[in-house]
């Protein structure tokens, strides 16, 4: 499995009804220490997003009249519809680049048109630790091997035998196994099928590339 | 048949052979020049010849230390260099006899093709020879040596000053073309492939769009693995017209990579033979409509060679040659029987493929969605402008 939005959305989402008033839309955000909140209908399709500082932002002064009409308006009236999110097999480093791009911290996840979890910034810092872009003419080698020692050393001296060059490794505990590592080699190789074929006689589980069932 | 096309092929192309287990293997030039002879539509004296490109027309794109290194590995020398700073001699590209010579006859062919289409009267070229799209100015990669595409553009920017669209259809991004010109405004390259996070060689995201002055003259579509023909071709037709639009090109020349169908053993694309009566096809109406008809074709990868090649590139031939009612008939079966004995895999009697070629994608919906979405994001640029010029 490799790092998908999948693998580190929060699945449990803090959600509120379109008709939720703004002050208690507040509260609910205060007291699960969140900053975003997905709007949702009773089928679980997303309709918008608030977040603490648009609220605090748009609300008028504590000491004006306004104000209490404000905390007291429907979230649906002051949430962003236009919500930009992100599926469930986007790779966290994507979801990053939209963040980014988009100047937002947040990403509801959803699937089939429903709200399957979020994801937010302080989530991907702790993936993008561990993940590497590339640069350079390369294919990207997925392994699960056992987690202990000399697995990597092992899986490399076979990559040598090929005589390929690896341009950057990646290794982290899987995320649905911890008995379980996995190794992400960029290598500078476009016909990796003799590596595999060596790869597979040894007994490596090839995560990518995987082939379709019954490919020729 | 259309006389404003030229089909150009030199026997001295078949060289380019690095060894007997390789992938990239020219036998298929032979076995297509083949398939459009037994149709009836190709005849030995209306081919016309490649040529030997010089030292100087490879020193358009490439560094004269590497070009050095390829003829001194073709002589029989070896260094070490080699392999670390040029790239000859790893398992994807290894040395063998001549491959300067094939190198530069497979780039000859892509410049006759240009000479041909500004000099000679003919509206197409298509020098199947020719798609070497990861050769870097440095760099032997992906079993290019010599990128001919890149001096050829470079070849026509010099000779001719047009303005080039080249659109790339490989399954491999064609980042050896896109970095060559990715500071130039008078050469805009659209590549169609297998994302980077899955494919070699790992670039092509939708952020390149270019630097400099050639900012915003780098498209890129970089497709789900598994995607098939349905949204690879909604992908296709829309960035292609769009691209064409805003660029408003002298010229288009098309890399036709056969290498994105479901039978290609290096890719994981799900296309079949459809999109590649597709490609052909659109390339050929917009170089109608925006370029006088100027259009030039060139190969690529593609590594089934009996049951997907042959047919791909015939198809662009007959799209270009405007002969394609000879698809009324079924593939020749002349062709059928002198090829079959030689070939492991039962080759296809149609046209077209049968239903059901592969197992069923249970993540159809969401790479279809994926790909429209990367889609939306490529062409985004063009769509903010026209907004802009609406309002």
């Amino acid at each position: 499995m490799s790092v998908n939005v999948r693998d580190i959305m929060k699945k449990d989402v803090i959600v509120a009804q379109r008709d939720m008033p703004v002050s208690e839309a507040l509260d609910l955000m205060k007291t699960h220490k969140i900053r975003h909140l997905p709007i949702v209908n009773k089928q679980n399709e997303i309709l918008g997003i608030v977040s603490d500082r648009d609220l605090r932002d748009a609300a008028p002064s504590i000491f004006d009249e306004k104000h209490k009409e404000f905390i007291n308006l429907p979230v649906s009236k002051v949430m962003i519809e236009d919500v930009i999110t992100a599926l469930p097999l986007d790779f966290v480093e994507e979801s990053a680049n939209t963040m980014t791009e988009n100047q937002i911290s947040c990403l509801p996840v959803e699937e089939d048109g429903v709200l399957a979890g979020i994801i937010t910034e302080t989530d991907l810092l702790l993936t993008l630790v561990r993940l590497t872009g590339a640069a350079m003419p390369t294919s990207r080698l997925e392994i699960e091997v056992p987690n202990e020692s000399g697995q990597l050393s092992e899986v490399s001296n076979i990559i040598k035998d090929h005589q390929i060059n690896i341009q950057s490794v990646l290794v982290y505990q899987s995320f649905s196994d911890n008995t379980k590592k996995i190794l992400v080699f960029r290598v500078q190789c476009m016909d990796m099928r003799s590596l595999l074929k060596s790869l597979k006689e040894a007994n490596y589980k090839i995560i990518w590339p995987t082939e379709l069932e019954m490919k020729p | 048949m259309s006389q404003e096309a030229a089909y150009i092929f030199s026997p001295e192309q078949l060289q380019y052979k690095f060894h007997n287990e390789h992938p990239f293997n020219q036998h298929r030039l032979s076995i297509t020049n083949d398939l459009l002879m037994k149709l009836g539509a190709l005849s030995p004296e209306t081919i016309l010849p490649a040529r030997k490109a010089t030292i100087d027309e490879l020193l358009l794109i490439h560094d004269e230390d590497y070009v050095q290194a390829v003829i001194g590995a073709a002589e029989g020398q070896s260094r070490s260099s080699y392999r670390t700073t040029f790239g000859i001699g790893t398992e994807d590209t290894p040395v063998f006899p001549h491959m300067h010579d094939a190198a530069a006859w497979l780039v000859g062919g892509t410049l006759a093709a240009v000479d041909y289409v500004f000099d000679s009267g003919y509206k197409h070229a298509l020098n199947l020879g020719g798609g070497l799209h990861h050769g870097f100015r440095g760099k032997a990669s992906g079993f290019c040596i010599y990128n001919d595409s890149s001096i050829a553009i470079e070849y026509i920017r010099k000779k001719y000053d047009a303005r080039v669209l080249y659109v790339d259809t490989d399954a491999h991004h064609g980042d050896g073309v896109q970095w060559a010109f990715y500071n130039d405004p008078d050469v805009c390259t659209l590549s169609f492939h297998e994302s980077g996070r899955f494919l070699f060689p790992g670039t092509g995201h939708v952020n390149e769009r270019g630097h400099g002055d050639g900012y915003g003259y780098s498209f890129n579509i970089p497709l789900e693995a598994f995607t098939e023909d349905e949204s690879w071709l909604v992908a296709y037709k829309a960035a292609m017209r769009e691209v064409t639009e805003y660029f408003k090109p002298d010229i288009i020349l098309t890399q036709n990579g056969a290498d994105a169908h479901y039978y290609d053993p290096l890719t994981h694309l799900c296309g079949t033979i459809n999109i590649f009566h597709e490609i052909p096809k659109l390339a050929h109406e917009l170089a109608h409509e925006f370029c006088g008809g100027k259009w030039i074709a060139v190969g690529g990868g593609g590594y089934d060679i009996w049951r997907v090649v042959p047919r791909a590139w015939s198809l662009i031939w007959l799209e270009m040659s405007e002969q394609k009612e000879t698809l009324k008939q079924s593939i020749p079966k002349v062709w059928l029987d002198n090829w079959q004995e030689e070939a492991p895999v039962q080759l296809p009697p149609e046209w077209h493929d049968p239903k059901g070629l592969y197992p069923m994608i249970p993540r159809k919906k969401e790479i279809e969605k994926k790909n429209e979405r990367t889609l939306l994001k490529a062409l985004k640029p063009i769509y903010d402008q026209q907004k802009k010029v609406k309002s």
